[in-house]
Order: C-alpha cells, then structure tokens, then sequence
C-alpha cells in the first residue's frame, strides 16, 4: 500500500478517471499552474509514489496546524491528507508518549533518504536547548535527528522561517529558524503568522506531485505565492496612488476605504498572497477588513517598528540620540572657543608693539 | 446596551468588472483559435482575481446555451454549455458542494465529460460479468 | 543581511547616528561662526540707513534683472530645485508623519499627484544644473571634488525616493532602505561640505546687510 501511486490509490477508492481529472485539474489551480499544466500533473500522479511525511512542532503556538485543519477542507485537501502517510503530528495523531517516538522512527527508517518534514515553530537554543523538549529530548536534537534523512524539510510559519515572535527581541530563549540549523538539506520557507491555509496545502502539493522544490525566492518562499507584495495587489492602491489616506480607525477616509498607509499598514514591504488569494476561501483580508498589515511573512516583523506607525517612521526614536549630539555639539564648541578665544588673545599680546620711534628708525 | 447588529458597517466590493473583459477576450481569442486549428483551450477562474461584477458580466455575456451535465464523481461537477457554442463553464465541487475549482473551457467537449479508456474497459469487465450471470440465471 | 534587516537599521541604528552627526556637525559650525564674532566697526552708524540684515535676507532671493541675465541657467535650475526638494521633504505623507514622530507635530499634506510632479521637476533641474556645471568652462574651472559630492548626496535621495514612490526597482524593501540610507548618507556628510550654507546662507546676508547698512547702503 505504501508504493502506491496517487492514481492507483484513487481506483482503488472507485474514483473513475474522470474523478481524477477533477482531483488533477482542481490540484493544478490551486498550485497556481495554467490549466494547460494539468495533464502534467495527472502524469506526476500516476507516477508519484506515497511518500511519508512528519510533522514536527517546536516553540510554536500552534497557529499554522490550526490554520491548516480549521481550512473547510475541501476534499482536494483532505484527500491530499489521505494521500500522503502523515506518520508523526503531535496535535493531530491518536497515538501518544513513547509508542508515537517509535512509529516516527520506524517511518524514517523506512523512507531513509526520502520522507518530507514539515517544522513549525523555532528553535531554542540557549542553555542547551532546554526551553523546548519533549521527553526530556531537546527540540534541537530531535530536529538534527529526524532531519538527517529527510529528501526536504518545509518550515511552516514565519517562527520556523525566520524565528517569528520567540526571536523578537529580547529573544530570552535564543530561538532561531530552522534554516541556521539544517544547512544541508533543501529548505522550503512557507511565512506567514500563519500562513494562508491554500499556499501550504500548495506548496505540498507541488511537492508530492512533481517531487521537487517550487521555485524559490531570496529568502527561500515559494515565488508562486510570496513573488508579489500586498502593495502591488492591493484593491486600496488607487487611493494610495491619489494620496487618500485614512488618518484613524473608523474616520471618513477609513469609512469610505481609503488607503491605510498612515494607520501602519507594512503591505509595501511584505510579500504574501493575501491580497489575490486572501482568507477564508477567498472571503477577505486584513485591508479590506479596514486594518493595516503587519508584515507578518516578513523576518522580524514583531521588531519592525510597531504595528500601527507607518513604514516612514524610525523604529527606535531618536530624540535620545539628538539631545545627546547636540549636548555634545554644544560642549565641543564651547571647548573650541574657549580654545580659539586663548589663540587670539595669546596672538595679540605676543603682537610686537610697533611705535613711531621704530619706524623712523 | 446595543447590539452587533447596530454597528454600522458597510460592505465593499473592491474592483470593477475589467478582469471579466479581459477573460471575455481571451475566450474569443481560444474560440478563433478552435475553429483555425481545432485545438481549443482553458482559462481557470480561480486563478483570477474575479470580484462579484466580474462574474455578473462573464455570466451575462455568456449566458446559458442547450447543454447542461452534471459529473459526480469525489463530489458534483457542473458541465454547461454557455450561449456560445464550444466555450463551457465548469464548476468542480466537493461533497459538501464547496466550489474547489472553476474553468471555462474552449472546444468541441469537455475532456472531463468523455469516457476513459480504463473506465470503458472496466465497464466492459463488468458488463460481462452481469451478462454471464444473466446468462446463468436465465 | 536581507533587505529587511537593512531596512530596520536604516530606520533604528542609522537614523540615530545620522541624526547625530548631522546635530553634532551643524552646531559646531554656528560655534565655530559665532565664537569668535568679528571686528567692531567704530565709525557711528549713518542716521535713516535704507539697509538691514534682515532686507538683505529677502532682496538677495530676488536677483535683479542683469544679475539674471548673465546667470539665467543657474538661477532657475537652482530655484526650481530648491523649491521642489522643500516642497517634496515636506508635503508628502511618509515624510510629514515621520516628522511627526519625531518633532511631535504634522500638517496637512499636498495631493501625491502634485508631489510627484514636482519630484520630476526638482529631478530635472537638478540634472540640468550638473550638466550646466560639467559644459560651462568658468564653471567647471571652478568645480572641484567637494562639489560633486555636494551635488550626488542631494540628488540620491530624490532620485532613490522617486524610484521607491514609484517601484522601480523589483524589491520594494531593498528600494526604500536604500533611500533612507541615502538620506543618511547626506546627514552624515551635511556639515562637513558647502551644504551647510543652508544656515550660513541667512546669517551671512544678515551680516552683509547689517555691515552695509551701517554704513547707509542697501545692498
């Protein structure tokens, strides 16, 4: 059962080839492939054998699975859940305690060198790692260990990509993403806090079916879904583009839709899908609900300066530093005049007197 | 003390209807193209961001022509044919009739709506059996 | 570093050292100008002098007609930009709110089409002012290192805010941190090149006009 293609597993179940059809077509629209692509996917799901995925949770809130199964589950999704052998998920699995170690290790044992793991949360890493176990076992060390044999790690979230809220200053845990860990396996970063439902069942999906990475950008999410920022796809731009700002929560400007720019909002600088893909099967997002957005695909959004003050303005004001320049301009040059009035005065008093008796000489 | 349903809010619909111009063009560029060469084409929906007059526009345009199927299978799927022969709106549902997907699809036939080889020859097998047992019985 | 981390320097750490240096700098100088004050004329004052510091401030913004003539391409190249980059740090709504954040106080903004038309405007005239100065000889003879400098540290964050406004550049975070790292840049060099006339220019006229009208002339 386990070197089952999807195809097969489908007939299996009694989908006729037009149910597959539907499931191939349905799984290239949500990997945001042209329709034209779908006969590919159908040739990858014949071929694609079930491959073995664990789920790993570290320092997280546990958002992203929460993201990811309260998604209506359409049956593209669920089915996806059923095609692949989810061996290891803390929340979600039945079993428990050391009969649970023992299926994920016996899974990895069977898929050496070609299950998928999929991370969420940070991880800590000071004092040993202690601020993360379980069963005594540093989140570190399991992460090391179940990564070994990984074919490709996914880091679900913006804690596992890029240390999310625990790595927020003062970051008292040492969290750290988990790209500073695993340096030598293929690393797919899928940010958000959480990230879109769609996007993480696609990116999956894009692995399960053609067996390799998507294509990636700069900071390791897949271009598919973060390529644009929320400013370029933002249905407020032409009131951004008119200068129409909302100046506070609930005002005209904010009543009649209006950009939110002065209200925080980071879209400009942060990529994400929420603009064209947004929540909720498509229902909205945080701008056309009337807040700003946060960021939160992006690294160190929590240290990005505030929520609600706008991309222009310093993180860290700087009063502080301008009262102490200008204390110092000022005792600087008082010290110089002082300096350059005692230059003078010395100048004029070493001036030799020139009197009328010299000069007649 | 009042309620949630005495704040005021007022409901949006972000975006014009210049998307579904945009589909309605492409539709007609794949129509042409079926008719120079027969091979035909499909513009997913879902990938498109449609807002509520957008798809007033494309569905009044379209309209609704002489065939209407519906597939089930993991859920039904709603095959029709629009106002303009050769271009067809598909609608995949789910069991719990959830859209999943949505196409507009430019040809002769829907390739979903087609029987399949594998499905044909186990229909066969099947037919055989019931005949043989026909055969038995009778 | 990722562009999301030099962005948060350029709005932490740089700011505060650019705002720094730039304090620092700029009082230093009027120290340095005032300290030592100047020699006391001691012939009195003529009586109904018609000049002032303060007249010589507005009367030297305004050249007279030969003055004009023989210096037409510089007068207005330099109007133009001087205008368009007040008007452009001042009256744009990223600006003003950083400004309120920091000095407390905002105003009301100018529509961001007009903004951006002034942007191009102060752009252009800023081009046509370097080329005007790299073409004529008397001009270019006089032209040394620190004026070039002068002249790219003002036009950078023009120019680098235009392509940020705008998206020019294909990563929007990349852009905007390197124009406020621009506009770092030009605080940190301001009181060390001839930018510094942007005080200096008020209280040397206010002293030309001062010297003058005391001796009963309006300059």
């Amino acid at each position: 059962m386990r070197d089952e293609t999807m195809l097969e597993l489908l007939r299996r179940q009694g989908v006729s080839r037009r149910g597959f059809l539907k499931f191939c077509a349905a799984t290239a629209s949500m990997l945001a492939l042209p329709p034209s692509m779908a006969a590919a996917v159908a040739e990858a799901m014949a071929t694609a054998r079930r491959p073995t995925v664990i789920w790993l949770s570290f320092q997280e809130c546990t958002g992203c699975t929460e993201s990811l199964t309260r998604s209506h589950s359409p049956t593209l999704e669920s089915l996806l859940f059923d095609t692949i052998s989810l061996d290891y998920h803390e929340t979600l699995q039945a079993a428990a305690g050391t009969a649970a170690e023992a299926a994920r290790e016996a899974a990895m044992q069977n898929a050496w060198g070609n299950y998928l793991v999929l991370v969420d949360g940070s991880i800590p890493l000071k004092d040993g790692g202690v601020y993360a176990t379980v069963a005594g076992k540093s989140n570190l060390q399991t992460l090391r260990e179940v990564a070994e044999g990984a074919a490709a790690i996914v880091s679900i979230g913006t804690c596992a990509s890029y240390g999310g809220l625990p790595y927020a200053k003062p970051n008292p845990t040492g969290a750290v993403p988990v790209s500073e860990i695993i340096t030598d396996k293929p690393i797919i970063n899928v940010p958000g806090c959480p990230p879109i439902p769609v996007v993480m069942t696609a990116v999956l999906a894009h692995y399960l079916t053609f067996g390799t990475l998507p294509e990636l950008d700069g900071l390791g999410r897949p271009k598919a879904f973060y390529g644009e920022s929320i400013h370029e796809r933002c249905y407020r731009r032409p009131f951004y583009d008119r200068g129409l700002f909302a100046k506070s929560f609930d005002d005209e400007g904010a009543r009649n839709g209006w950009c939110l720019f002065e209200l925080g909002c980071k879209g400009p600088t942060t990529h994400n899908a929420c603009a064209t893909t947004k929540w909720n099967q498509g229902t909205s997002f945080p701008i056309q609900s009337g807040h700003g957005c946060l960021g939160c695909s992006e690294p160190d959004f929590w240290d990005a300066g505030g929520f609600y003050n706008t991309l222009s303005t310093p993180i860290t004001p700087v009063t502080g530093a301008a009262t102490a320049a200008l204390a110092a301009g000022a005792a600087t040059g008082l010290a110089v005049t002082l300096a350059n009035r005692r230059r003078k005065a010395n100048a004029r008093r070493a001036h030799p007197e020139v009197t009328i008796d010299d000069l007649e000489k | 003390m009042s309620g949630l349903g005495d704040i005021g809010i007022a409901v949006q619909e972000p975006g014009g209807d210049a998307n579904a111009r945009a589909v309605l063009r492409e539709i007609e560029t794949l129509l042409e193209r079926l008719l120079a060469s027969g091979e035909g084409g499909s513009i997913d929906l879902g990938g498109l961001p449609l807002s509520g007059a957008d798809y007033e526009l494309l569905e009044a345009t379209l309209g609704h022509g002489e065939v209407s199927a519906v597939i089930d299978s993991l859920g039904p799927t709603d095959v029709i044919e629009t106002a303009i022969p050769g271009v067809w709106w598909l609608t995949h549902c789910n069991a719990a009739e959830e859209v999943m997907a949505e196409f507009i699809e430019v040809g002769w036939c829907p390739q979903i709506v087609l029987a399949a080889q594998e499905d044909v020859s186990d229909g066969l097998q099947r037919l055989r059996a019931a005949l043989k047992e026909d055969g038995n019985a009778g | 570093m990722n562009a999301m981390e030099l962005l948060s320097w350029s709005r932490g750490p740089g700011l505060g050292i650019a705002t720094a240096v730039f304090l620092f700098g700029m009082l230093l100088r009027l120290f340095e100008i005032y300290s030592l004050g100047r020699k006391p004329d001691l012939a009195p004052a003529r009586p109904n002098s018609p000049g002032s510091g303060w007249r010589t401030i507005i009367s030297r913004s305004v050249p007279e007609a030969p003055v004009f003539r023989r210096s037409a391409v510089t007068l207005t190249s330099g109007y133009l930009f001087h205008i368009g980059f007040f008007i452009v740090l001042l009256f744009t709504v990223p600006h003003i709110t950083l400004f309120e954040s920091v000095i407390g106080i905002g105003w009301p903004a100018l529509p961001t089409p007009v903004v951006d038309l002034v942007a191009v405007v102060a752009i252009i005239a800023m081009l046509v002012s370097l080329l005007h100065r790299l073409l004529d000889p008397v001009k270019r003879f006089l032209s040394g290192f620190g004026d070039y400098v002068a002249w790219s540290v003002t036009f950078l964050p023009l120019l680098t805010g235009y392509m940020a406004h705008h998206h020019l550049l294909p990563d929007y975070t990349l852009m905007l941190a390197i124009h406020i790292l621009s506009v770092e840049l030009l605080l940190v060099l301001f009181p060390f090149t001839k930018l510094t006339h942007m005080l200096t220019l008020f209280i040397a006229r206010w002293y030309n006009g001062e010297w003058f009208g005391h001796k009963g002339v309006a300059s």
